[in-house]
This record gives structure tokens, C-alpha cells and sequence, in this order.
């Protein structure tokens, strides 16, 4: 059995300016987003138990082929990649057949594992459409998983509980960020990292029926603006007091 | 031209810096305090191949090259100088090995040493020399199959640490300088109690007393005589990683200085407003990058070296000029800190200390910038 992880290839988030209220991603380098890269360790672990291959997924620009370098060298076997300008743009009805087109076309595909959302616009819809694209039951959320037999044991971390399920595979998960954390890879993981295979595809070349691009458009994106009160205080009973009068303690 | 670091090298930065910030910086002050880096350290270390990565695969290395070598050093130069100066004595030790070992040297003590199972070192200097190979009165007698080593080593970086120790001493019967690798640990072998230095802690100084330590003809490193030669390459290589070092310890003192003056206030506003304020971190970038450059360069350098002897003035160079360079840094960031730099609270002053030592070792800066006007003048 295989593990296909969906991955995101997104701009360094650490990296990003920003000018006039607006993110300057010119220059920036790109990256896979961070709860993908939960989910890819979460793969490479239940590889590691049950043996198989973990391939990662990709579409995007064409720099994808240098970005999933970063997954190769971080435990996945192979890669499938589909490339087109336009992926970078589409939202989640775009992608969501493109993704569900490549899993067909992977063998023996076990488990289709997403971050719950992805780096940059974290919409976290795709594992929901690719599942429903595909006919396979999806769980989200999950905080640990298990193979047994045809079947995974799926942790969900609710707010208020945990939820313990059995799923039929294949199937598709969504995991959560503090699932695991991400090994660190060794020197020659990343030096071969380019020498695993890659499966590379044109848009084209999967002949889809796809809608009208962008269907979406963001119109800002800015963090809410917190206004500070700015009391000073001459001494701890009067921070104290201050706390209590806002009701903080 | 091209300055763009590719994909594989940017990943291995990335993954330094992870592994730095991750494991390192938790405990860089212990390791300052204690002046030891704990083995579960040094063991990822190992599993992550940073005690060989420029090392060739066919001896258990990474393959990284000096420029991978580079980018990781200066990450983990950045959190740690302790951590820093064990990475650079140990590669400069194996660097020595891998250009000058027989196929059997090799094949015996890399491929631990990559691992980081073993623990690599380099011994030169002796109480009465640093700089000088001519003064050199560690002795080498032959007696059948084997060398008798006699002799006390000086300042000796990692020499606590069990694995290989390429040893320089007089080889009786030449009156030549020549170059052993002793099993540290072996008969014969005892260290002192390490020095207690001012910064770099972590990286374990102590002496190395040889008392007829008897070593097998075959661990001769490359003929009776070459010690010079050996000595030269071998410390040109080594510079890579004392040049690295000091470059962390600049990246260190700018982000250090950075994260200062943007968080300290005067009159409600952080002193970063004020333009004497501005004028050190200009400064402080433009000491980083420098450096910076020079130490990419070098590690270049190193992958392609045609003419030893034009490679040891281009390291000689970058060491004279990082290692000098590092220490007024870390002045400039500990001035931006003020009192509060002195303090042990604040990451400065360690900074501080560890860049002492990089002008002070490999040959102080005056023997590094004779070595470069040799170059020039000897044409
Ligand atoms: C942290 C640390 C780690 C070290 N690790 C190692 C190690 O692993 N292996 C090893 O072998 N050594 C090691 N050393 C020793 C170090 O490399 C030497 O101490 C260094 O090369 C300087 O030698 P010295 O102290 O004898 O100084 P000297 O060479 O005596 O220099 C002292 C001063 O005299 C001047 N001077 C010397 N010779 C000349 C000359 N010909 N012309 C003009 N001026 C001159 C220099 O400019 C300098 O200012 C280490 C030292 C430290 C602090």
C-alpha cells in the first residue's frame, strides 16, 4: 500500500515583506507549507511500520520541481508533479480534479494525506473535495493514525474530546499540526534528495474539464488591527488594580 | 557569476539552522557554563552527517563538499561557538586524513569519524611553538615496526574526545618534521585538565602528553618529512572552519543587535530611531556580509583547489579578515547593548567571548596577513 501526500508549494512565509499593507512575494523563495510537512512526517512514519511508498503530490508552477526537494529529502520516496503557471492562482475547484486525477493515476494509493490547512491561504478545503471527487471517505483533524489490516484508526482532536475512528481505506485524512514534528533530514537525505524519481505532468496531459480561472479573488489580507490602551502603571497594586479593571484577573 | 545558493544548498542551511535553533540554542548556555556539549548531541549530530560532510561517500562522508561545510558551520556558529569549534577541528583533522591518508588510513578512520562515533583532532602546537614548525621538539624514534612518541602537545582542541589525532613530531633519524595518526586514548596517551578559556566553551582544550606511544609504521600519514607540507594544507583546510566560525559569531552579534535596539526605548521610542544606532547596524551588515562572501568563496575554493600554496593565502586571508572581524562585531553589538551587554542575561556577552578566539588560533592574524603578503612579494 502507498501513501500519497497532497503538499503546497507556497512563498517562505518567513521570508515575505510587507509594502503598503500588501505582501511582497517577488524574490521570495518557495517552500511547502507547514502542516504539509506534518503530514508528510505522519507518512513516513506509518511507512516506516507497514512498509510501502510515501509519493508526494504537487501542483504548481514549474519551480515545483526544485521545491519538492524539500519533501524528497525529508522521507518521501518519489514525486508526482503536475505543472502549470496557472495552478499558483486557482482555488480549491481547480485543484481539487487536478489532485484527484493524479491520485488515480498512482498505484495502489492507501491513504491520501493533507495538512488540515495550507500555509498560505489555509481554506482547507481540498481534502474534502478531492475525497469527494474520488468516492473515499475523508477524516479530518486527525492527531495520530493507524494501519490495521484494510482499515485506519484515526485519532480526532476536537476541542472538547478525542475522537477515535475506524476508517476503510482508502481514505483521505487531514492532519492536524502538532501531530508530530518534522524529523530533521540528514546531509545526504537532502544532497540525493533530486535524484529520487519524479513522475512530471503537464496540465494538459490529465485532459480535465476545468472551470473558468480565478473563481476566487482576494480582495486584502491583513492581520486586525489591535489598538493598545497604554496605561502605565507606578507599581505592582496598581498593575495589579489596572489588570482587575479590564478584567484580565 | 552566480552568488545564488541552489535548492540542495539552501535546504542544507535551513536544516543547520533548525537543528542549531532547535537542540543548540535550548541549551548554548549550558554548554558555555559547563564546558561540555552533551553526547546526545553529539550523536544527532552524527546521524545527521555534520561530522563529515565534505568527506567523499566511498569513506562514509556526506559528499557535501567545503561549501556545504559552509553554510552548515555558520548556522551552527550562530548558536554555538562551543559546538562550532568541536565541528571545525575535528573536519580540519579529517581533511588532513582524506588528503593524505593512504586508502587503509582512510578506510580505517573516517568512516567512524563521518559518524561522528569517533571524534577527530589535530596537534601542532607545543608549548614552546604555535607558529612555528622549526621549534617543534615533539620526538619520533623508530624502533622496528613502530614509532615511539614522546613529547607534550599544547592546546589541543577535542583531544578529550576518543578518535584518530593527526600528530606532528621530529622523526629522529630525518631530524624531519612528520605527521602520525595516533589512536587517542591509546598507551602512552594522557591529556591535562582542560583549560579554562574564555569563550568557545564546549570545544575542549587540554594538552596532549605523549609517553612512548608506540604507533605502527603503517599510521606514518603520508612520508618521513612531509610534516610541513601536511601541517600547511591540513591548517589551510582548517581555516575554512575557523573563518565559518567567526562568521556565525558576526551573524550572531548583528541579529543580537537587531533584536535590541528594535525592543529598547528611550523617551517611548526604541533606540533604533537614533542615527549613532543606525550607523552600528549598517556597520554590523556590512561586517556580516563581507565575511560572509569570503567564507562562501573559501568553501568554493576549497572543492577546486589546483595550487595549494595560492588556496592557503586565499584562506589565510579570509581567516585574518573573519577572525578580526567577528570580534569587532560583537564590540559593536555589545556598545549597541550597553551595560545590559555585559550581562549574562543577554546573548552578547558570550558572543563576545566566543569571538575572541578567532583572531588567537590557526595562526594569529599577523601570521595569516604575513602569509598573504608572502604571496604577493614572493612573485
Ligand atoms: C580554542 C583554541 C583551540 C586550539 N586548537 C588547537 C588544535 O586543535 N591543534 C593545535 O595544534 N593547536 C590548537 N590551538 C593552538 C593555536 O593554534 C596556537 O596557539 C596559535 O596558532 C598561536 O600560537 P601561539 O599561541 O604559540 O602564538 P605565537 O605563534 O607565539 O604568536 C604570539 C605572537 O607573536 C607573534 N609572532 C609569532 N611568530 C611571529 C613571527 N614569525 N613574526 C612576527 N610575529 C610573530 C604573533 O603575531 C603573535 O602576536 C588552539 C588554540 C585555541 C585558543
Amino acid at each position: 500500500m502507498n501513501i500519497v501526500v497532497a503538499m503546497k508549494q507556497i512563498p517562505d512565509l518567513q521570508q515575505i515583506r510587507i509594502r503598503q499593507r500588501q505582501p511582497v512575494l517577488d524574490g521570495v523563495p518557495a517552500a511547502l507549507g507547514m502542516i504539509d510537512k506534518n503530514a508528510l512526517e505522519a507518512a513516513v512514519l506509518l511507512k516506516e511500520k507497514e512498509g510501502g511508498q510515501v509519493i508526494v503530490l504537487s501542483a504548481g508552477n514549474e519551480e515545483v520541481e526544485e521545491t519538492v526537494k524539500e519533501a524528497l529529502a525529508a522521507g518521501a520516496d518519489q514525486a508526482f508533479l503536475v505543472i502549470d503557471d496557472s495552478i499558483e492562482n486557482a482555488d480549491g475547484s481547480v485543484k481539487a480534479p487536478i489532485l484527484a486525477e493524479a491520485v488515480k493515476r498512482i498505484e495502489d494509493v492507501g491513504l491520501l494525506l493533507f495538512g488540515e490547512g495550507s500555509g498560505d491561504n489555509y481554506s482547507g478545503q481540498l481534502g474534502s473535495r478531492v475525497a469527494e471527487l474520488l468516492g473515499w471517505p475523508q477524516v479530518g483533524f486527525a492527531s495520530k493514525i493507524e494501519i490495521q489490516g484494510s482499515q485506519a484508526i484515526i485519532t480526532r482532536s476536537l476541542e472538547d474530546g478525542d475522537e477515535i475512528l475506524e476508517v476503510n481505506l482508502p481514505a483521505v485524512v487531514t492532519v492536524l499540526g502538532d501531530i508530530n514534528e518534522p524529523r530533521i533530514p540528514s546531509v545526504t537525505q537532502i544532497l540525493k534528495a533530486g535524484r529520487k524519481p519524479k513522475e512530471v505532468l503537464e496540465l494538459e496531459e490529465l485532459e480535465l474539464d476545468l472551470p473558468a480561472l480565478p473563481q476566487i479573488k482576494t480582495l486584502s489580507n491583513l492581520a486586525p488591527e489591535t489598538n493598545r490602551k497604554q496605561i502605565k502603571v507606578g507599581s505592582v497594586e496598581e498593575l495589579i488594580q489596572a489588570l482587575k479593571s479590564e478584567g484580565v484577573i | 557569476m552566480n552568488f545564488e545558493l541552489s535548492k540542495e544548498q539552501s535546504l542544507l542551511q535551513a536544516m543547520a539552522r533548525d537543528f542549531a535553533e532547535k537542540r543548540l540554542e535550548p541549551i548554548a548556555r549550558q554548554i558555555d557554563e559547563e564546558n561540555q556539549i552533551p553526547a546526545e548531541i553529539l550523536a544527532e549530530m552524527g546521524e545527521l552527517e555534520l561530522f563529515g560532510i565534505p568527506i567523499g561517500e566511498e569513506y562514509g562522508g556526506a559528499a557535501g563538499g567545503y561549501d556545504g561545510y559552509v553554510l552548515v558551520m555558520e548556522q551552527i556558529a550562530r548558536i554555538s561557538g562551543g559546538v562550532a569549534m568541536t565541528l571545525a577541528a575535528h573536519t580540519l583533522g579529517l581533511g588532513a586524513l582524506d588528503k593524505f591518508g593512504t586508502e587503509e588510513q582512510k578506510q580505517k578512520y573516517l568512516p567512524d569519524a563521518c559518524k561522528g562515533k569517533t571524534i577527530a583532532s589535530f596537534a601542532f602546537t607545543e608549548p614552546g611553538t604555535g607558529s612555528d614548525p622549526k621549534q617543534l621538539t615533539s620526538t619520533a624514534v623508530k624502533e622496528g615496526d613502530y614509532y615511539i612518541l614522546n613529547g607534550t602537545k599544547r592546546f589541543i582542541s577535542n583531544a578529550n574526545h576518543p578518535g584518530p589525532c593527526v600528530i606532528f613530531a621530529r622523526e629522529s633519524e630525518s631530524q624531519e618534521v612528520t605527521a602520525f595518526i595516533v589512536d587517542k586514548w591509546c598507551e602512552g596517551y594522557s591529556i591535562s585538565e582542560p583549560w579554562a578559556k574564555i569563550g568557545m566553551k564546549g570545544g575542549v582544550l587540554t594538552d596532549v602528553y605523549m609517553e612512548n606511544i608506540k604507533v605502527p609504521a603503517q599510521n606514518l600519514l603520508g612520508q618521513i618529512g612531509q610534516g610541513f607540507p601536511i601541517l600547511l594544507y591540513g591548517i589551510a583546510l582548517g581555516k575554512i572552519g575557523t573563518s565559518t566560525a567567526a562568521l556565525g559569531g558576526t551573524l550572531a552579534a548583528l541579529e543580537e543587535a537587531l533584536k535590541y535596539v528594535k525592543e529598547k526605548t528611550h523617551r517611548g521610542a526604541p533606540i533604533a530611531k537614533f542615527q549613532a544606532i543606525q550607523l552600528k547596524i549598517a556597520d554590523l551588515k556590512i561586517k556580516y556580509e563581507t565575511s560572509r562572501w569570503l567564507c562562501y568563496r573559501l568553501g568554493w575554493l576549497a572543492n577546486n583547489i589546483k595550487d595549494p600554496a595560492a588556496f592557503a593565502a586565499e584562506a589565510a586571508l579570509a581567516k585574518a579578515y573573519c577572525g578580526d572581524t567577528v570580534v569587532e562585531a560583537a564590540k559593536i553589538a555589545m556598545d549597541a547593548h550597553g551595560s545590559y551587554g555585559l550581562m549574562k542575561d543577554y546573548n552578547i556577552e558570550r558572543i563576545l567571548r566566543d569571538a575572541l578566539i578567532g583572531p588567537e588560533i590557526e595562526g594569529v592574524s599577523d601570521m595569516q596577513k604575513m602569509i598573504v603578503a608572502g604571496s604577493l612579494l614572493k612573485r
